[in-house]
């Protein structure tokens, strides 16, 4: 299974596939192989993880995504990008705030205003990723939810924690 | 055991520390820096210290006095800074001192982009020195490779007391994955051979097992003698060609001799083969996507992934790809490790896929090049 | 027959006579730096088995082949590095490094340079015989402005290198010159010298004859010897600034750095256990 997390720098993509991946490597049997590309530029240029996932070990065997079964779009920019990375018949979660086109293809396309639930619902715009995540985890249950929200303990600064466990489980608190 | 999610350098980082490293010199360099500032804040706490100094010659020179005062030790670089370690890895070698090498190649030649990566120094890494021997080069693809070939890196250095390299790039460096962590009680840790002697009858350089001497320390009371001239037994210089010959055998013995027990690798759908891909370190990955590209397109390929460069176990080798027509080399370089295996498969062809690319090599593009050959 | 030296316990006599050439002044500085082990050891401030020698290539640095205690033979300039991770590793030990003035001061330089910096536990002890001696005769940093030497067939134009200068301004924690014409005093030095922490620099000014000597118009050891003898300057408490030297005006030896600031190894310890301890997150 190969998974595209893609967006602009800023966007935090680094830390949604980061956490994703770690999630998957430390709570499932799944191996994963996991690379981050980002501009050196950061705040606006392409940022994306590429993380690739396998019962066995040889066959978590590349680190690109070559055809992705799932993908994340934070933005319009990498959508188009990208968008033919993704395979027939994956799931592309979008982020409606950042995207106007959205290409015709085979998907499932989840197209939800993620900025804009982190901005207004959440109350801050940077956790939009979070939310995103937990679109994704939600419909795909590729992790256990507490997996996710321990390992975002682990890895974010103790004074962010609260607010991207919030937006994590928005979708959770809906039903 | 311990699992985790880390990039390569982490995996060295952490493998040196459950391997026993208690010293590491190192000076700064992309992409080996966060091998170095992961250890500079871990292995402190495992009671190892952690130096940065004025140079790589510096560092590799500080590491084989730490060797001397029996601390495992290691140092982490890339390719300029290998360069300059070159004179100090002869003198290693001559006087055998145990130590572990991480090289974690990028783009060159000479400042190249620093931050890719790149096959380029696979050769220089066992050739690079004078005085024409052999250190084992051990040869990662993923972060749990990285892991594993760490504390197999410092137990070969200590067993045969030479110098090994690590060898990774830029890719493996900054590629994260799931890394099972076996610590120490779950692996073999390797020690090197200490004196039973009492110091009037030891001799510093006198092979006690299969070639290798037993190692006594600065401040063991046993008045070792680290010699880079050319010795006899007791260290002492001796300008002779017997003694010469001697030693030359010996140290290159020692090492060649071990390739059957060194040799390590991965092979899939070898058995049967018409073509064999033979790749190592990131390009692996690539490889085996593309041999499974064409395996769905219904042609019998294998792969074998080399995670011992050198010594070469030639008889290892042609024995796995013995069923295959044709061979191809697959790496990220002019072609440098394809002149290896040209040289001990003989009766195939052997054919040189160089794929220079910044990044790892794209499968697609090995499929298309490997096709005009099948 | 042969009678025991009172230095023989501490050499590998199997390999007297040495390499160096007769009349080399490197045999006196080797004796009298044994000597002042000697005093150490006895006066129960040294143990013998903490004693370790380093040295690179060159002439002064075989002097690591002859005594016994370990000893490093390592490779060109290089003699420092190796030394002080010893010294890390092992605190107890006291290194010793020697060296020529090729190996020390200019492909070694680098080294020395962030040695004294750190104030490193180390005693470097640096032969300038004016020459690089065992690749023959070529010129040093430290020679003389306007000698002959084999690179320099028509007279040295560079001036010379005063390391004295360079390690007193770097921080050593003692910095000294002395002659093998004045084995005594550099006797006192080296013994001074082996007591100190942090880094503890004495340069020795040595004779060449094979090398040196010779190629400026020196016929025998001997002349040579009364010529250097002729133009040292011994003075007790010299200051930095007469430390310079060139041919003409002499080479003034004695004690120009003397104080007691910690080692690197003590600091690093202390950071070591503040870590360990939980001191330092
Ligand atoms: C890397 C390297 N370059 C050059 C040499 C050759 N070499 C050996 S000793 C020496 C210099 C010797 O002079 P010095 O250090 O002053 O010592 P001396 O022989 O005068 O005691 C040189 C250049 C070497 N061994 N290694
Ligand atoms: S060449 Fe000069 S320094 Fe070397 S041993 Fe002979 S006299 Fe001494």
């Amino acid at each position: 299974m190969e998974i595209l997390i893609a967006g602009r720098g800023g966007q935090g993509i680094l830390l949604l596939g980061h956490i994703l991946g770690r999630a998957i490597a430390k709570h499932t049997n799944l191996y994963i192989l996991g690379s981050e590309i980002y501009a050196a530029e950061t705040r606006g240029g392409d940022s994306r993880v590429d993380l690739v996932v396998a019962d066995r070990e040889e066959d978590a065997d590349f680190i690109k995504v070559m055809k992705a079964d799932i993908a994340i779009f934070m933005h319009q920019l990498q959508l188009d990008a990208y968008k033919d990375l993704v395979r027939d018949g994956a799931l592309v979660f979008i982020d409606k705030s950042n995207t106007t086109n959205i290409p015709q293809r085979n998907w499932k396309v989840y197209l939800e205003p993620y900025t804009d639930i982190a901005e207004k619902e959440i109350g801050n715009i940077r956790v939009a990723n979070m939310v995103a995540l937990g679109h994704l985890i939600k419909v795909t249950s590729i992790v256990p939810p507490e997996a996710v929200e321990d390992t975002i303990k682990e890895v974010v600064a103790r004074e962010w924690v609260d607010v991207n466990i919030k937006a994590f489980r928005y979708y959770f608190s809906k039903s | 055991m311990r699992v985790d999610y880390i990039t390569g350098n982490t995996a060295i980082a952490e493998a040196a520390i459950v391997a026993g490293l208690k010293f590491y010199a190192g000076y700064p360099i992309t992409p080996s820096s966060d091998i170095f500032e992961y250890l500079a804040r871990e292995l402190p706490k495992h009671g190892g210290h952690v130096i940065q100094f004025e140079d790589e010659i510096a560092s590799i020179n500080a590491v084989i006095g730490a060797s001397w005062a029996c601390a495992k030790a290691m140092t982490a670089t890339s390719g300029p800074g290998f360069s300059l370690m070159l004179e100090a890895i002869s003198l290693a070698v001559i006087t055998e001192t145990p130590l572990v090498i991480a090289y974690v190649m990028r783009t060159g030649p000479s400042t190249g982009v620093p931050t890719r990566a790149g096959q380029y120094d696979v050769l220089q890494a066992t050739y690079g020195f004078h005085g024409g021997l052999v250190i084992p080069v051990l040869a990662a693809s993923t972060p749990q490779e990285a892991y594993d070939l760490t504390v197999k890196a410092f137990n070969v250095s200590e067993m045969l007391r030479t110098p090994v390299v690590l060898l990774t790039d830029a890719t493996i460096a900054h590629t994260y994955g799931k890394v099972i962590m076996r610590e120490r009680g779950e692996l073999e840790i390797i020690e090197r051979i200490r004196p039973l002697t009492p110091p009037d009858k030891y001799k510093p350089y006198e092979p006690v097992k299969e070639h290798v001497p037993a190692m006594a320390c600065f401040g063991d009371g046993y008045n070792v003698l680290v010699e880079s001239l050319t010795h006899d037994e007791r260290g002492y210089y001796a300008p002779r060609t017997d003694v010469q010959r001697k030693l030359m055998w010996r140290l290159y013995r020692k090492i060649v001799d071990s390739a059957p027990k060194l040799f390590d690798y991965s092979a899939i759908g070898l058995e049967g083969c018409d073509y064999a891909f033979i790749s190592y370190g990131s390009t692996a990955l690539s490889a085996q996507v593309a041999a499974k590209m064409l395996r769905e397109k219904g042609y019998r390929v294998g792969t074998l992934k080399l995670r011992t460069l050198y010594p070469i176990y030639e008889d290892g080798i042609r024995k796995l790809v013995s069923s295959a027509k044709k061979v191809f080399v697959i790496e990220n370089n002019v072609g440098l490790y394809y002149r290896e295996l040209r040289a001990i498969l003989r009766d195939k062809e052997v054919v040189s896929v160089p794929i220079i690319d910044l990044d790892l090599p794209q499968p697609q593009e090995i499929v298309e090049v490997v096709k005009q050959w099948l | 027959m042969a009678v025991a030296h009172p230095l023989d316990k501490y050499l590998r006599t199997d390999r007297i006579p040495t390499m160096w050439c007769p009349g080399c002044g490197l045999g006196i500085v080797m004796g009298t730096l044994l000597r002042a082990v000697d005093r150490r050891i006895k006066e129960g401030s040294l143990k013998r088995e903490n004693v370790g020698f380093a040295g690179g290539i060159g002439c002064t640095a075989r002097m690591t082949l002859y005594p016994l205690f370990d000893s490093a033979h390592v490779i060109h300039g290089r003699a420092i590095p190796f030394a002080l991770a010893v010294k890390i590793v092992k605190p107890e030990m006291k290194m010793i490094v020697v060296g020529g003035d090729g190996d020390l001061a200019a492909i070694g330089g680098n080294h020395i340079l962030h040695a004294i910096r750190r104030n490193a536990d180390l005693l470097v002890v640096m032969v300038n015989n004016m020459i690089y001696g065992m690749t023959g005769g070529q010129v040093a940093p430290t020679t003389p402005r306007g000698l002959y030497t084999t690179t320099t067939p028509y007279g040295n134009p560079e001036r010379e290198m005063n390391m004295i200068k360079l390690t007193a301004a770097l921080g050593a924690n003692y910095v000294a010159r002395g002659s093998i014409t004045h084995p005594q005093l550099l006797e006192q030095y080296l013994y001074k010298a082996l007591g100190k922490r942090g880094l503890a620099f004495v340069e020795v000014i040595s004779t060449c004859p094979e090398l040196f000597g010779r190629h400026i118009g020196f016929r025998s050891p001997v002349d040579l010897y009364m010529e250097i003898r002729k133009r040292i300057v011994i003075k007790a408490k010299p200051s930095i600034e007469e430390s310079d030297y060139s041919w003409e005006k002499g080479f003034v030896i004695g004690e120009f750095v003397d104080r007691d600031e910690p080692g690197f190894t003590d600091t690093i310890y202390e950071y070591l256990n503040k870590i360990r301890g939980g001191g330092v997150q």
